[in-house]
């Protein structure tokens, strides 16, 4: 007697069902991890998506809720599971596993709880999708970056830190406030450390084009009556304020993460911020990875842009690159 | 220019989400779901014409002039404005930070936050998620009276910023605050409605959907009635491609079912208690689908939704409650709602509903 099922529909394909081709796996369903997996799914950047951590109920709800949700969304296929079999044959794993800032702890700090983590998952990403791009979120992002590659044996364009991504938002978006302008006509680069040391390339601060600088000579320096100096100082504040007030940030590192996957999954070669290895440039001597302009596409992270910084600018990404290699050469790896 | 300012407003009590604080979660994210409005003038605006199956609501035409703001989303953005209210100061500055630092990536200029009301003057929509939560366990119904008390508090300051909103009510037990919320608001039925079995309803279609090997889209299925355990599926009007399941398997929905398919509606209700359980609250899935109302209401779609809406005088119900039905949305609010040929045992259920919630809401104080 035939099902319901069978009377209603009649299979007709002679070929095996095509898998995913376009999966991305979010490891860490914390606030940021989830904050990454719902901006990734109303971007419509997958068609699978696959979550992992250690906490079994917590990751087992959260798949529900999201599959609840499938009738407004196009990712047809969510998964989640403490084994990472689950995550076979991903594009880009983003990575957010790991402790997280208490309020008014440095991003330093965090390293060595981090890293041990790090030795546990990065082996079994790369185990099932030995051709994946690793992004990596946690931080301090840009050891745990040089921690993933290191732990992956991946080619440096394939393990990328999202870096100051979020910081050249956070940038532009203060930039925007301060002129009446929406963030996205407002250019400006915040590159180097993510975090207390990074470096806003004020020279490359620009609205259609036209230098900030090039009006305002004393742009970022104490001298600026203005003080938009304030505004990089704002940026670095950001985090520790947002977690003071509700404890951690989500929303807009979420964001950021999907528009760095949305370069990547579509091939678009578009000039992000992110953290790469910039061993050999602007003077940097370590193996260290630190946020540049890079150009980012289906196979990962393509090509560098060679900013021309000012010396003052070049010295504070090499004291940054220092700072980072002697935390990186105290881990064990 | 026409202005559309979407509220979001919360009152929060135990700073999670679900009935709670909308900047938290749950309508952050559908804020985030939201589409981008451009300037509109929404003037004459009068009631959809009438479908014979289609009984009207109606509503009063009123030539209005409304400030749309450009609210962002991920990929649609909704409104122009989006402001978030919530008793807890230090956390709704945290979470309006968080959503505009992302703003680069979105499409809403303006992301306003306040403990005062004023900062939702002339809203278009208004969606209420404030109240307490349910605990592990915890049926909807018990959570009444201590939400009643919190949106006598809300609703009048509400009203009384956005005189001409539409309100959405989120918060649980949603049939009977939705029906609080009216009779607080002052405010016409039609622009009170509550998420109802919306979700219910896409919950239903995402797991028939499942066990068909189709996408939740292409399964058409209402659940309706009380959000809640005693939800209706109106196993007569499912279908795939206009298709329906009950004539293909009359036992569909019974207990004589051998295919049991009445597991995939137990599945629905039990949802929200397992979530609960596994991950400590619900919030995806309802964000979503309070994106989606909102969506037909500011973009004038004339969608039909399973929402909740006041039923006295439909199926033999004489009490003033608000149940899930089929209803037409669009930026009057409720336009009409659709006559369902119910069997006269989904009939009775819907009834049975109705007396419940009368039987609570007969006692709530202060209305």
């Amino acid at each position: 007697m035939a099902s319901t099922k069978e009377k209603l529909i009649a299979h007709v394909s002679t070929e095996q069902a095509v898998g995913s081709k376009c999966k991305v796996t979010v490891v860490g369903v914390g606030m940021v991890g989830m904050a990454s997996a719902i901006s990734i799914l109303l971007k419509d950047l997958a068609d699978e998506l696959a979550l992992v951590d250690v906490m079994e109920d917590k990751l087992k709800g959260e798949a529900m809720d999201l599959q609840h949700g499938s009738l407004f969304l196009k990712t047809h296929k969510i998964v989640a599971d403490k084994d990472y079999s689950v995550t076979a044959n991903s594009r880009v794993v983003v990575v957010t596993a790991g402790a997280r800032q208490q309020e008014g702890e440095s991003r330093l700090n965090l390293v060595q709880r981090n890293v041990n983590i790090f030795k546990f998952i990065i082996p079994n990403i790369v185990k099932y999708s030995p051709n994946c791009i690793i992004l990596v979120v946690s931080n301090p992002v840009d050891i745990l970056t040089y921690v993933a590659w290191k732990l992956s044996g991946l080619p440096r364009n394939r393990v990328i830190g999202s870096g100051t991504n979020l910081d050249s938002a956070r940038f532009r978006f203060l930039m925007g406030e301060k002129l009446g302008l929406h963030p996205s006509s407002c250019h400006g680069w915040v590159i180097g450390e993510h975090g207390d040391s990074s470096v806003p390339v004020w020279s490359g601060v620009n609205v259609a084009g036209v230098s900030l600088q090039g009006l305002n000579p004393d742009i970022g320096t104490d001298k600026d009556k203005e003080d938009w100096k304030s505004v990089h100082k704002m940026v670095v504040d950001s985090a520790y304020e947002v977690i003071k007030l509700k404890g951690y940030t989500s929303w807009a590192i979420g964001m950021s993460v999907a528009d760095l996957c949305e370069t990547i999954l579509k091939n678009l070669h578009k000039c992000h911020p992110v953290s790469t290895l910039v061993k050999g440039m602007h003077g940097v001597k370590e193996e260290v990875f630190l946020s540049v302009p890079c150009i980012m596409g289906s196979s990962g992270l393509t090509d560098v842009v060679h900013m021309t910084l000012k010396p003052e600018e070049e010295k504070q990404l090499v004291k940054s690159a220092e700072t980072l290699w002697g935390v990186q050469k105290e881990l064990t790896l | 220019m026409l202005l559309v300012k979407f509220y979001l407003f919360c009152s929060l009590h135990f700073g999670f989400l679900w009935s709670l604080v909308l900047p938290s979660r749950q309508f952050f994210f559908s804020s985030l779901c939201l589409k981008s409005l451009k300037n509109l003038r929404l003037e004459g605006h009068v009631a959809p014409s009438l479908h014979p199956s289609i009984s009207p609501r109606t509503g009063t035409p009123t030539p209005r002039r409304e400030r749309a703001q450009r609210g962002a989303k991920g990929s649609v953005d909704l409104c122009d404005e989006l402001a978030l209210v919530d008793v807890i100061e230090d956390k709704l500055k945290g979470e309006m930070m968080d959503l505009q630092h992302g703003s680069l990536f979105l499409k809403t200029h303006k992301i306003v936050a306040d403990k005062d009301y004023s900062v939702t003057a002339n809203s278009r929509i208004v969606v209420v998620t404030a109240g307490v939560r349910q605990q592990e366990g915890e049926s909807r119904l018990n959570l009444v009276q201590r939400n009643v008390n919190i949106f006598k508090h809300i609703i009048p300051q509400i009203v009384k910023y956005s005189p001409n909103c539409t309100l959405v009510v989120v918060s649980n037990p949603v049939d009977v605050l939705t029906y609080v919320t009216w009779k607080l608001s002052g405010l016409p039925k039609h622009r009170v409605i509550g998420s109802g079995t919306n979700l219910d309803s896409a919950r239903f279609r995402y797991i028939m959907a499942e066990k068909l090997g189709i996408h939740a889209t292409s399964f058409n299925g209402y659940i309706l009635g009380e959000h809640g355990d005693s939800s209706v599926p109106v196993w007569s009007g499912a279908n795939v491609a206009g298709v329906s399941l009950q004539k293909l398997n009359p036992a569909i929905g019974t207990d004589q079912d051998s295919e049991n398919w009445k597991d995939a509606h137990k599945m629905v209700v039990d949802s929200a208690y397992e979530v609960i359980k596994l991950k400590g609250y619900t919030n995806w899935a309802i964000g979503l689908s309070v994106a989606d109302l909102t969506e037909s209401l500011v973009r004038n779609l004339s969608r039909v939704h399973p929402v909740s809406t006041m039923v006295k005088g439909m199926y033999g119900i004489n009490d003033e409650v608000y149940l899930s039905l089929p209803c037409v949305l669009n930026s009057s609010g409720v336009a009409s709602v659709v006559n369902m040929t119910l069997t006269d045992q989904e009939v009775a259920q819907l009834k049975k509903s109705a007396d419940t919630l009368w039987s609570i809401q007969k006692d709530l104080k202060d209305l």
